[in-house]
């Protein structure tokens, strides 16, 4: 029997000791793309669309280079006919009850464990990732993700009372995107009510496998259609008016453009998509490179990852990551024991153009900084000083009384606020949510005292004396409802990872806020005590009409905080807003404004990719428990940080 | 042919300071563990030959209180003859001198075992248990004295225990001048040292002890008794190669590794090859420097042997027992 075989007998393995081929079988994909005659559209409205006249682009194994099938791609109007059916679907979807959703999206789950080997040999025949990763990984955490979400829509009329989905959600996919990454952001969107138009790159034959799954559930076609094209037509998906909010996950460059494009729309953005890992002596470093090899060689994520090593163990660590690398092994993905697929000679190509680069690259140069001179007339590192151009505005009330002039800020300001609010920043955001709670109560009760001339501040404003008594009230109040640590999000879980796992609310670093006109005391209140809380430093730019109360609180606030913590800075709010969204070094702006104001802030702040978080000129109901406080300022406040500590030995 | 640690140049201290500063994550150890047994997998021909590669690293045990002559005597011809001469045979291999790499018993069997090799016409050298096996918890003199007669008796290989009190209370230079002598005991015999990983605590201790065996002389490095609670697992190999690596890389000096305990299926002696593969490469799967001790594994290998060459599955009597 043995001689007949091709390939190396026994004998002969028995002393080189090799790994041999595990092939797993592709025919179950192959019989799928037969159904389909060998030829992809798009899946639109639980129906397949294959209009003719597109260019067509092969689908090829990117191992052997065999074709498997041919994709249509779209073209604008396909983009279109995918929305409106995602529009048309909205209306029935977003209308269901929670559990109906949630039990949508279960059959959903199961769908896909129903057909979890067709949906990973193909995923793994026409991506090249190895299988081992897609079936133990993706399948498992996908259904599980759906079952989660699932859980979310159930109990979404309680934990999101008054919260509405968007609309039509457009996800925008790069040309290396993995199946979970892809579920990661449809599930959310599904769950809450909204649905999802995908624009995947051509010859990406899973997602419209799912879609197919999806579609044949039967009831709701519509929630989910994905259109294959190229990479101009994102701005046709993004920029349609139905869409409502764009999710984008790919390369810094291209995710900078479609900020510029559609500014108007919200866009979420994951760029870059590489980690940090930090290794330090205290490490068991065989341990630490195992978990650098999977986080960099395992055909899990298409980012890089950067390794930082404490120099004391850098031979140590590069010597057992160069021994552990030898190990690896590359072949096809359709194989049960290879760590990656293997990378064509352009991947090739491009890894050694990266370590060219970097070995031409000088030592970077050190930024240059204008020097600065404090002499302005801003509020900032706590203390009022002249602006940069030496310009005052006067404040007038309605009847044109002149009541003061405030500072006209300007560049060089915002500059100056900035660099105090980072020197503020490490020793703020290293305090305990309790010590910075306690500041906060401190200043209520320090305004307390001023609180007849805050009342008649904003009685001068043209406030009835009610109404001016209400907003001081409520002010004072906002600044006291943090005092309760539970409101900070820390939550600490169980899970199945041997240790448990700690939420975290990380500050954001330097956070830039434009207040609203209206409510001048109450909304900068409001502002500062959630920005404060969540350990981020400041720089404000009152009410551009009346800034007097909110100067009136800086009083208090140079005697109770550190200096530069909180800095503010009046004039014109449109050129300030100019000068602090196009600032690289202020991590987080909030925009409370005109729409234009909005698109500007959005359009500006794509050089670095602050966060924003813009009103779209829409009023804003400052004295209501719903709109003026809420989970919503918890969650643009910070970020999420999620520490997992092993522990045991 | 025994190879010489360290035993030149380097203090005790010197040792010592190796071992300072380890730690051990453990829930990344496990992960690891977890990983490697689906990470790689042999199937058909390449199955086979990594089958019949185990079986030359296998110490053909028995440990038993009912042991007698006639038992180590068919163990001693399970050795000679570990896999049915038909089934070679068909795969080509009845030429390459298959054999277990040696026979373990306890001390009172050495003189069986070598009897009985002889008349089986080989040289399949005798392993033999000692230093108050499997506890330990024995005067030093007697420990000692038990290496030297099994030295004498014939015995080339010594699995000694170590003394595990010793190592729970952080006595680190007790313990490697305790398998010094031992390394004196043994002469010009294999010492193979038993960590007992089972009952040291903690994997960073057993990473301690395996540093300490190795640096006191040891040639091989070996998991466990096979009678305690926990014998061979995966996460405690994963800690005891990285510490032979280490070693080698510190030394230069290749030190062997032995699981022990527990492993019984064909599957897992697959997953074990595997493991030296991945962590110490290919230069360390031969029998100078791995061995499997182990009872009831050698017939599973054969009955999976016999599957392949028959499309059959066999049952126990149909293959000659150990």
């Amino acid at each position: 029997m043995a001689e007949t075989r091709a390939g190396p007998q026994v004998r002969e393995i028995f002393n080189t000791m090799e790994y041999g081929p595990v092939p797993e079988s592709d025919a179950c994909a192959l019989a799928w793309l037969d159904t389909q005659n060998r030829q992809l559209g798009h899946y639109v409205d639980g129906k397949w669309l294959k209009p003719g006249q597109r260019k067509t682009v092969p689908c090829l194994d990117p191992i052997t280079g065999d074709s498997l099938a041919v994709c249509f791609e779209a073209q604008a109007e396909d983009v279109v006919a995918a929305v409106e059916a995602a529009q048309t679907a909205f209306t029935d979807w977003s209308s269901q009850a929670g559990a109906q959703r949630a039990q949508h999206l279960t059959r959903l789950a199961k769908a896909i464990q129903k057909h979890q080997k067709l949906l990973w040999t193909l995923e793994s025949l026409a991506t090249g990732r190895a299988v081992r990763e897609v079936r133990d990984r993706d399948m498992p955490l996908a259904q599980q993700l759906l079952c989660y979400h699932a859980g979310q829509a159930y109990a979404q009329e309680k934990a999101l009372a008054g919260w509405e989905p968007v609309g039509v959600v457009g996800l925008i996919l790069p040309p290396t995107f993995t199946f979970l990454e892809m579920m990661r952001r449809i599930a959310p969107a599904l769950a809450v009510g909204c649905t999802v138009v995908a624009l995947v790159p051509p010859a990406c034959p899973t997602p419209l496998l799912l879609a197919q799954l999806a579609g044949e559930l039967g009831a709701f076609p519509g929630i989910l259609n994905v259109v294959s094209g190229p990479a101009p037509l994102r701005s046709a998906l993004a920029s349609h008016p139905a869409v409502q909010k764009v999710a984008f996950y790919g390369a810094v460059e291209e995710g900078r453009a479609l900020r510029r494009t559609c500014t108007g729309t919200e866009l979420s953005l994951a760029l870059g998509a590489e980690s940090l890992l930090l290794l330090t002596e205290t490490a068991d470093l065989d341990s630490a490179v195992e978990g650098v090899v999977d986080a960099a060689w395992s055909d899990r994520s298409p980012g890089g990852v950067r390794l930082l090593i404490q120099e004391s163990v850098w031979d140590e660590a590069v010597r057992r990551l160069q021994a552990r690398m030898t190990r690896l092994r590359v072949g096809r993905g359709l194989d049960g024991a290879v760590d990656m697929g293997t990378r064509g000679a352009a991947a090739i190509a491009q890894a050694e153009s990266y370590v060219h680069q970097a070995q031409k690259q000088d030592p970077p140069s050190p930024l240059s900084h204008p020097s600065s001179v404090p002499r302005y007339g801003c509020f900032v590192k706590g203390r009022f000083q002249a602006p940069g151009g030496q310009n005052f505005r006067p404040i007038q009330d309605l009847s044109g009384t002149l009541h003061g002039y405030v500072a006209e800020g300007t560049a060089k300001d915002v500059q100056d606020a900035v660099e105090a609010a980072h020197q503020a920043a490490p020793s703020w955001a290293s305090q305990s949510p309790e010590a910075r709670a306690a500041l906060l109560w401190a200043l209520a009760a320090a305004l307390e005292h001023r609180e007849s001339v805050l009342t008649s501040c904003l009685e001068r404003q043209g406030k009835g004396p009610k109404a001016a008594q209400e907003e001081v009230k409520q002010s004072l109040e906002r600044l006291r409802e943090w005092r309760t640590p539970q409101a900070l999000g820390r939550t600490l879980q169980a899970t199945g990872l041997r240790g448990p796992v700690l939420q975290l609310q990380e500050p954001l670093g330097v956070l830039a806020i434009v207040c609203p006109d209206e409510w001048p005391l109450l909304a900068f209140v409001t502002l500062l005590a959630t920005a404060l809380t969540y350990g981020n430093s400041l720089v404000m730019v009152p009410s551009e009409d009346y800034p007097l109360p909110a100067l009136e609180v800086c009083q208090e606030v140079s005697d109770l905080f550190p200096a530069g913590l909180v800095n503010v800075l009046t004039g014109s709010h449109d050129h300030v807003t100019r000068c602090l969204a196009l600032h690289q070094d202020a991590q987080a702006l909030w925009y409370f404004g005109s729409a234009q104001g909005s698109q500007f802030v959005e359009w500006a702040s794509a050089g670095h990719l602050k966060s924003v978080w813009v009103n779209r000129g829409a009023p804003r109901a400052w004295d209501q428990e719903t709109q003026g406080a809420g989970p919503e300022f918890r969650l643009r406040a910070s970020r999420t940080k999620i520490l997992w500590l092993p522990m045991g030995d | 042919m025994r190879r010489h640690a360290v035993r030149s140049g380097n203090t005790s201290q010197q040792y010592l300071s190796w071992i300072a500063k380890v730690q051990v994550n453990q829930p990344a150890v496990l992960r690891r563990a977890g990983q490697i047994q689906a990470r790689r997998t042999v199937k058909k021909e390449w199955e086979v030959a990594w089958l019949l590669k185990a079986v030359t690293f296998i110490d053909l045990t028995t440990l038993s209180g009912d042991d007698t002559f006639s038992n180590v005597q068919r163990l001693c011809y399970k050795a000679k003859y570990p896999i049915r001469e038909d089934l070679l045979k068909a795969l080509d291999m009845h030429d390459k001198g298959i054999t277990t790499a040696a026979v373990c018993v306890y001390p009172a069997r050495v003189c069986d075992a070598v009897k009985a090799l002889k008349a089986a016409g080989c040289n399949i050298p005798v392993a033999s248990v000692a230093t108050g096996f499997p506890a330990g918890q024995t005067h030093l003199q007697p420990r000692l004295e038990e290496i030297r007669l099994a030295v004498e008796d014939g015995a080339t290989e010594i699995d000694v225990v170590i003394n595990r009190t010793l190592v729970l209370t952080g006595q680190w230079k007790a313990l490697y001048d305790e398998i010094r002598q031992f390394r004196k005991a043994c002469g010009e015999a294999h010492l193979k040292t038993i960590l007992a990983t089972g009952e040291l605590g903690s994997l960073t201790n057993i990473y301690k002890a395996s540093m300490i065996a190795m640096m006191a002389g040891s040639d091989f490095i070996k998991t466990s008794t096979g009678k305690e609670a926990v014998n061979a697992t995966f996460p405690v190999a994963i800690v005891m190669l990285r510490a032979i690596r280490d070693f080698f890389w510190k030394t230069g000096n290749k030190i062997g590794f032995k699981p022990a305990g527990g492993i019984r299926s064909a599957k897992d002696a697959l997953v074990w090859l595997s493991l030296i593969k991945e962590e110490l490469g290919d230069e360390w799967l031969k029998p100078e420097l791995f061995r499997i001790g182990a009872s009831t594994l050698l017939l599973d290998i054969e009955k999976q042997i016999f599957h392949h060459g028959t499309g059959r599955h066999a049952t126990y009597h149909e293959l000659p027992m150990s």
